[in-house]
């Protein structure tokens, strides 16, 4: 009996090491495969949606991969963080705006993405693939006219009516150098007969000055949605993804259309960041960002218009994004444009904002 | 520097002055890693260049120099800077100086809990300030409610220069105070008394004693709201609308938006320099007065 007992007691302690031992076993596997990537990206909605929708999915079909956020509020700061690491990066991807990934590829930031370490990238939309840049996009999002509900009845059919007396003191516009700004001046432009936004922008600039004098102010804080919510302001421009949301969140009081002037794309792109700490598992999750699984759930989730073609998105989704009117949307090369940026912003100072006083 | 190095046994032959140096080694490091080193990296910088594209090239030349200087923008952005920060200084001068002069006088418990109240605000942070004015500013805001309620038509007074100047005093009126009670100490009771004794009038006795008395206080109020004034971003930002072109917002517009980090750098040396023609006028004054 006391053999027996003293068997038992082996058997159960044998048992209770082998189970730990395995669990032992497997941790020490999982730390020893793990690798962690750093991504660079948005702070705020854009985090909270993109970590749901894309980074824990991820991080769930490949447990060998941790991935980490590395949240910034703009692509200038992130640029800026990319400068100071140039020795020794810290993140190994980075979503920002195509015109600074322009400036970054020309400081040699970034290692090329294509069908080679990234297989996705096949499938993308041809204008998804940007001349000399090392990225390619992984949203598309496009200016919106933003109007409260409450203030206007029916959805306003032109850019200009930003113009109307009925709106005095109530439009918000982020004002140049932000890229909204620059991006109504383009679209005025083009409506007014203007033929090559490089050269003269003269037209876009006098519409601006029309609508000038109804301004609030050029500087919406935090950011141009919430004066709308709130029914501080009436009308505005704004982006389509973030409008979407936040018609979501304020129950239709802020509704977003694209007027019959049209609206333009502005372009997310995603980069490898050159002698990241990551490694393989960097391209690893640049190409799963990429793919439609990743595509469908982020699109879905806030409403930026996919750039993989074979990303099956949802009917409801893809009526808020601009998939519906690309008939409307007015081709525009940011990279080229990056160079007259200076020009038109002094138009833009020494003629809109003047007008505004 | 040297003194660090010298090894234990000479510490006996450190003289007075060595003592000074000793102790004032660990501040001047503090201030060289802390405000020297960034300033010289600004100043570097400056001397960049960038493509059209924002990326930035590193080279040594005078191009962002030239281009802004030469640019008539730059000129109206150091005037306006200048006036605006000038103005507020002045008004924040005379919207504390009686608060100032109060708190002087006044004894006892009343002096702190006055005390308190002027430090309070400076716990709180200018942003949240900021939009405190924003609250009572705005076109659904307190003044300008309580002016429709009297049957005025409010004017505009946010998003624009009456905007930043109203909240950029309130915030700057602590600093004010507490540089003007530091300066007070000058300020005998009894010499008021004699001036009145002496048949002086009240106003005249204020301008002919008082004032001449307080006048280091006024200037060291000055020299710190102008400074604090020229370089503070937060409020005209959020205030200004965008209608107001200032130098500490054109920087962080070159800095975070345009990515223009050379024009940015160069436009920050342009304030140090005008911090040091601000500091060169106060120690000139400071001895005039003196």
């Amino acid at each position: 009996m006391t053999h027996e007992l003293k068997f038992g007691a082996v058997k159960r302690n044998t048992v209770k090491l082998g189970a730990a031992a395995l669990a032992l076993g497997l941790l020490t596997q999982a730390a020893a495969a793990e690798s962690t990537v750093t991504l660079m990206a948005y702070s705020g909605l854009f985090q909270e949606r993109y970590t749901k929708a894309v980074v824990e999915p991820f991080m769930k079909a490949h447990p060998d991969i941790k991935v980490t956020y590395f949240p910034v509020n703009s692509s200038a700061a992130m640029l800026g963080n990319l400068r100071a690491q140039k020795a020794a990066p810290q993140a190994d991807v980075v979503i920002m705006d195509v015109s600074v990934s322009k400036a970054g590829t020309d400081e040699s930031l970034f290692t090329k993405i294509d069908e080679a370490n990234a297989p996705n990238v096949k499938d993308l939309y041809p204008t998804a693939r940007i001349p000399d840049v090392a990225g390619v996009a992984v949203t598309f999002d496009n200016l919106v006219m933003l109007y409260n509900s409450d203030a206007v009845k029916e959805a306003p059919k032109s850019w200009m009516a930003m113009a109307d007396k009925t709106y005095q003191g109530k439009v918000v516009i982020p004002g140049m150098p932000d890229i909204q700004g620059l991006s109504l001046v383009i679209i005025l432009n083009k409506a007014n007969g203007g033929t090559d936004y490089l050269k003269d922008v003269s037209k876009g600039i006098a519409a601006m000055v029309e609508i000038a004098p109804n301004i609030q102010t050029w500087e919406p804080k935090p950011e141009v949605y919430a004066p709308i919510v709130t029914g501080q302001a009436s009308v505005g421009a704004g982006w389509n993804a973030r409008a979407q949301v936040n018609n979501q969140t304020s129950g239709g009081k802020l509704k977003a259309t694209i007027p019959q002037e049209g609206t333009v794309f502005q372009i997310n792109t995603i980069n490898l960041i050159a002698n990241g700490p990551g490694g393989d598992a960097a391209k690893t999750f640049v190409n799963y960002a990429l793919g439609p699984e990743a595509q469908k759930a982020f699109t879905e989730s806030m409403f930026y218009a996919p750039t993989n073609a074979k990303a099956p998105i949802s009917q409801d989704a893809l009526d808020r994004t601009a998939v519906k009117f690309m008939d409307k949307v007015i081709p525009v090369d940011w990279i080229a444009l990056a160079k007259v940026r200076d020009a038109i912003g002094e138009q833009w100072r020494r003629r809109v904002v003047p007008a505004s006083r | 520097m040297s003194a660090i190095a010298l090894p234990a046994r000479s510490a006996r032959r450190i003289g007075p002055t060595g003592v000074v140096m000793l102790l004032l080694l660990p501040i001047a490091l503090v201030n060289a890693v802390g405000f020297l080193w960034p300033v010289v990296n600004l100043l570097r910088m400056s001397f960049k260049e960038t493509q059209a594209t924002g990326a930035l090239i590193d080279t040594v030349s005078t191009a962002t120099w030239a281009t802004v200087l030469s640019d008539s923008f730059t000129l109206d952005l150091i005037a306006n800077s200048v006036g605006v920060s000038l103005f507020i200084t002045l008004l924040t001068l005379v919207a504390s100086y009686p608060i100032a002069l109060y708190l002087h006088r006044s004894t006892g418990l009343w002096r702190t809990i006055l005390l308190v109240l002027v430090i309070a605000p400076l716990l709180t942070s200018a942003v949240v300030r900021t939009y405190g004015w924003i609250a009572i500013l705005s076109s659904q805001g307190l003044i300008a409610n309580a002016l429709l309620f009297l049957g005025i038509t409010p004017p505009r007074l946010m998003f624009n220069l009456t905007g930043v100047v109203i909240g950029l005093t309130e915030i700057l009126m602590p600093y004010m105070i507490l540089a003007l009670l530091s300066g007070f100490g000058r300020l005998d009771p009894r010499f008021e008394e004699a001036a009145l004794t002496l048949g002086a009038t009240p106003w005249k006795t204020f301008w002919r004693v008082v004032v001449p008395l307080t006048a280091p206080g006024m200037a060291l109020g000055c020299l710190l709201c102008f400074v604090l004034a020229i370089s503070s971003f937060v409020t005209p930002k959020l205030l200004s609308g965008g209608r107001v072109f200032l130098l500490a917002t054109e920087i962080y517009d070159q800095a975070i938006v345009t990515l223009n980090w050379p024009v940015a750098a160069t436009l920050s040396m342009i304030v140090l320099v005008l911090f040091g023609a601000a500091l060169a006028l106060y120690t000139r004054a400071l001895r005039r007065i003196a």
